[in-house]
């Protein structure tokens, strides 16, 4: 492997304005002609080789993470040309903290300026519809970066097409253990505290009170027919009081009865717990299953990723360009790869299938 | 690095946010993006209804120019490239597959232990827990490895190379854990081809376990005796453990887990607060398995198919390209790249 310095007549020619812009327009091309099979739905890459490409190279590490950002930016935009729905990058494990605090430093500061940046551009992203979110431990991101984070993600959240994932102190197992710890807290408070005991678009409490409502309109009406009933039913002003008071207090018990019970706290049956209330727990809930997943490198493992979204169905794929070299010529055979893949996937399918059919 | 369709003015342009040596402000910037960004959004209906004002206003041939013809383009180089790759596949499976019958012609272990110790006998560093994927096929049966008389036949071979080896834990996933309901039939059968391999007066003693099952090891052949006597026996006689895993130790144990969790918070005798990794990790490496140092797949691709994940944190993950089967050259070659030493072919 030469220096970067190396081959100037050829980095010239490359890099001269109408080679440039032909291999740009096949580049355009080729993502259009991808563009034209199966895509997988949501893609993850670990972002390894970074600090090997600079010792290579003899530059700084610093510089090495620098031209791995570029590589991500060029990949991004190859998968969201394509039509990937979901990217997720390996920005930063929890235990790269372990790191020369030099380089943790620089890690930070680089993305704190590249999220200004990002923040800057908003109407650009927009194109694209990508919206970022951070997953992982936001405890541990200093306030300014925080800041930083914070701005971009809201600015693009309200981006529907496309989403990047951001793992941003990140690992797996404190990601698994948090959704324990979030499906054990909302299973052991008792079901009348919760604010929204279920999904359900409708809140129980609005239903009380419109019942109540028409209970009232009712008596009302009642009322207005046969005046001489007054004595037996509330004043209005009475029952307008009660249901301020009532309206006022988060209860969402009809009857009266009902409030006992809920000295005794009730709970959801734990036996209830299922896989998908764990997945609804995980940082990539709403996230399409991962059908990608992609490695730098050459090394041969996950390092604590998205363990429990891959470990179904995920083509996993490892390979042994650094990542700064990644870009996508690399990558046009690995989606190749999965596409072929996936066709003999359906093909088996249909002929299991049809095999099922004609037993 | 050539090939990315960027001139040099555009790179430093990128990378410092400087172009001809000045400052660019959000502004310019963008305007120096613009030729590279996709088309504006058309999912929202606004932006479809603006597009389509503009267009009826200004240029109309300007929207039939990505009609057909670039449609048409496209499906042409799709195909053309999946033409092309397939064949690259292919030649590539053959070569792969021409290769790997080499390799294990030249490094064949005769089911001699003698012959595995030497073909490890160089290496640094063993994984002290080595774990494998298996898989049950139901039809299939091109080369007599499908049913259950196949899976026992390569769990069997596995677990000898792995004794042979010196690997002291070797733990099994099959994703339909067919095996467990066989625990003594199992044993039985890894017990003879133990003493195929070994002898009868040299075989390793071997337990056979699976996560919420007792372990089976049979009262002629108890684990602690190697131990127990003198240091000469000892090392003759090594103990192996074959551990059984399948799809219900993944997901669904971690499930279980929760909701026994769930449980005791409801009767409060655990906090949220108590609930951290080192608990979980305590919980699963007890009643699952621990963390393998190294897993084989013996399939083409890399594809879990429902492992344990709380486990495979720092695993190393090999599989050979576009090998089907079980074969002692895959195991070999793992074992080789663990250690990250080259495999000589020649000896």
């Amino acid at each position: 492997m030469g220096s970067l310095h190396d081959s100037r007549i050829h980095k010239w020619f490359a890099t001269s304005p109408p080679v440039a812009w032909t291999v740009r327009q096949l580049r355009e091309l080729l993502i259009g002609s991808l563009k034209q099979g199966p895509i997988p739905q949501h893609v993850a890459f670990v972002m390894d080789g970074n600090r090997r490409f600079a010792r290579n190279h003899h530059i700084e590490t610093v510089e090495g993470h620098n031209l791995g950002f570029e590589s991500l930016a060029r990949i991004l935009e190859v998968c969201y040309k394509t039509g990937v729905k979901v990217v997720t990058i390996y920005a930063f494990s929890i235990e790269n903290f372990k790191r020369s605090k030099h380089e943790v430093d620089a890690l930070m500061s680089m993305a704190k300026v590249k999220l200004q940046q990002l923040a800057e551009h908003g109407a650009l992203l927009d194109r694209y519809g990508a919206s970022v979110r951070v997953l992982g431990q936001r405890e541990l991101i200093s306030p300014d970066v925080l800041q930083a984070v914070d701005k971009a993600v809201a600015m693009t959240a309200h981006n529907k097409k496309a989403v990047l994932n951001v793992c941003f102190p990140y690992t797996s197992r404190h990601e698994i253990t948090t959704a324990v710890m979030k499906t054990v807290e909302t299973y052991s408070t008792p079901i009348h505290n919760l604010p929204t005991p279920s999904k359900r678009t409708f809140s129980e409490s609005h239903i009380a009170q419109t019942i109540r409502k028409q209970m009232l309109e009712e008596d009302t009406e009642s009322r207005v027919e046969q005046p001489e009933s007054r004595s037996a039913s509330p004043s209005p002003k009475a029952t307008a009081q009660a249901e301020d008071e009532r309206s006022s207090s988060t209860s969402t018990a009809i009857n009266p009865p009902e409030k006992d019970e809920s000295q005794e706290p009730t709970f959801l049956d734990p036996e209830t717990i299922g896989a998908q209330t764990l997945n609804d727990h995980m940082m990539t809930a709403d996230a399409p299953p991962l059908d990608l997943l992609v490695r730098t490198s050459g090394v041969e493992r996950l390092s604590d990723f998205m363990l429990w979204q891959c470990h179904e169905n995920t083509s996993i794929v490892f390979l042994k360009c650094l990542w700064p070299e990644f870009d996508l010529w690399q990558f046009l055979p690995v989606l190749v790869e999965w596409q072929w893949q996936q066709k003999k996937l359906r093909e088996e399918q249909q002929r299991s299938r049809g095999r099922s059919k004609s037993d | 690095m050539a090939a990315r369709g960027t001139t040099p003015q555009q790179e430093i342009a990128f990378r410092r946010g400087t172009l001809h040596g000045k400052q660019l402000d959000a502004k310019q910037r963008e305007e120096l993006l613009k030729p590279f960004l996709p088309a504006e959004p058309t999912s929202s209906d606004e932006a479809k209804a603006a597009r389509r004002r503009r267009a009826s206003l200004k240029s109309k041939p300007k929207s039939k120019r990505h009609g057909p013809v670039k449609t048409f383009l496209y499906f042409a180089i799709y195909h053309f490239i999946a033409l092309l790759f397939s064949i690259f596949f292919r030649f590539r499976r053959a070569y792969r597959l021409v290769r790997g019958k080499l390799i294990s012609l030249l490094k064949y272990h005769h089911r001699t232990p003698e012959f595995i110790a030497h073909d490890v006998k160089n290496l640094v560093k063993l994984p002290k827990h080595l774990s494998v994927i298996v898989e049950y096929q139901e039809d299939d049966g091109s080369q007599g490895t499908a049913g259950l008389e196949g899976l026992v036949n390569d769990v069997c071979e596995i677990a000898a190379w792995a004794a042979s080896a010196g690997i002291p834990l070797l733990s099994v996933y099959e994703r339909t854990g067919v095996l467990k309901n066989y625990l003594p039939q199992t044993h039985a059968s890894i017990w003879n081809t133990l003493e195929a391999y070994f002898g009868a007066r040299r075989k390793p003693t071997l337990s056979l376990r699976a996560p919420h099952l007792s372990s089976y090891s049979p009262p002629n052949t108890p684990p602690q005796t190697a131990e127990l006597n003198g240091d000469d026996l000892k090392e003759d006689r090594q103990h192996l453990t074959v551990l059984l895993l399948s799809e219900h130790d993944g997901r669904d144990t971690i499930v279980d887990l929760t909701r026994t969790l769930a449980e005791m918070a409801q009767k409060g005798d655990v906090h949220q607060e108590q609930i951290n990794m080192e608990l979980i990790d305590a919980q699963l490496n007890d009643h699952v398995s621990s963390e393998p140092d190294l897993l084989i797949l013996f399939s083409p691709t890399v594809q879990l198919k429902g492992y344990p994940p709380w486990q495979l944190r720092l695993t190393e993950i090999f599989h050979l390209p576009d090998n089907k089967g079980v074969n002692y050259q895959v195991f070999l070659r793992a074992l080789y790249n663990f250690a990250k030493v080259e495999m000589r072919l020649g000896r």
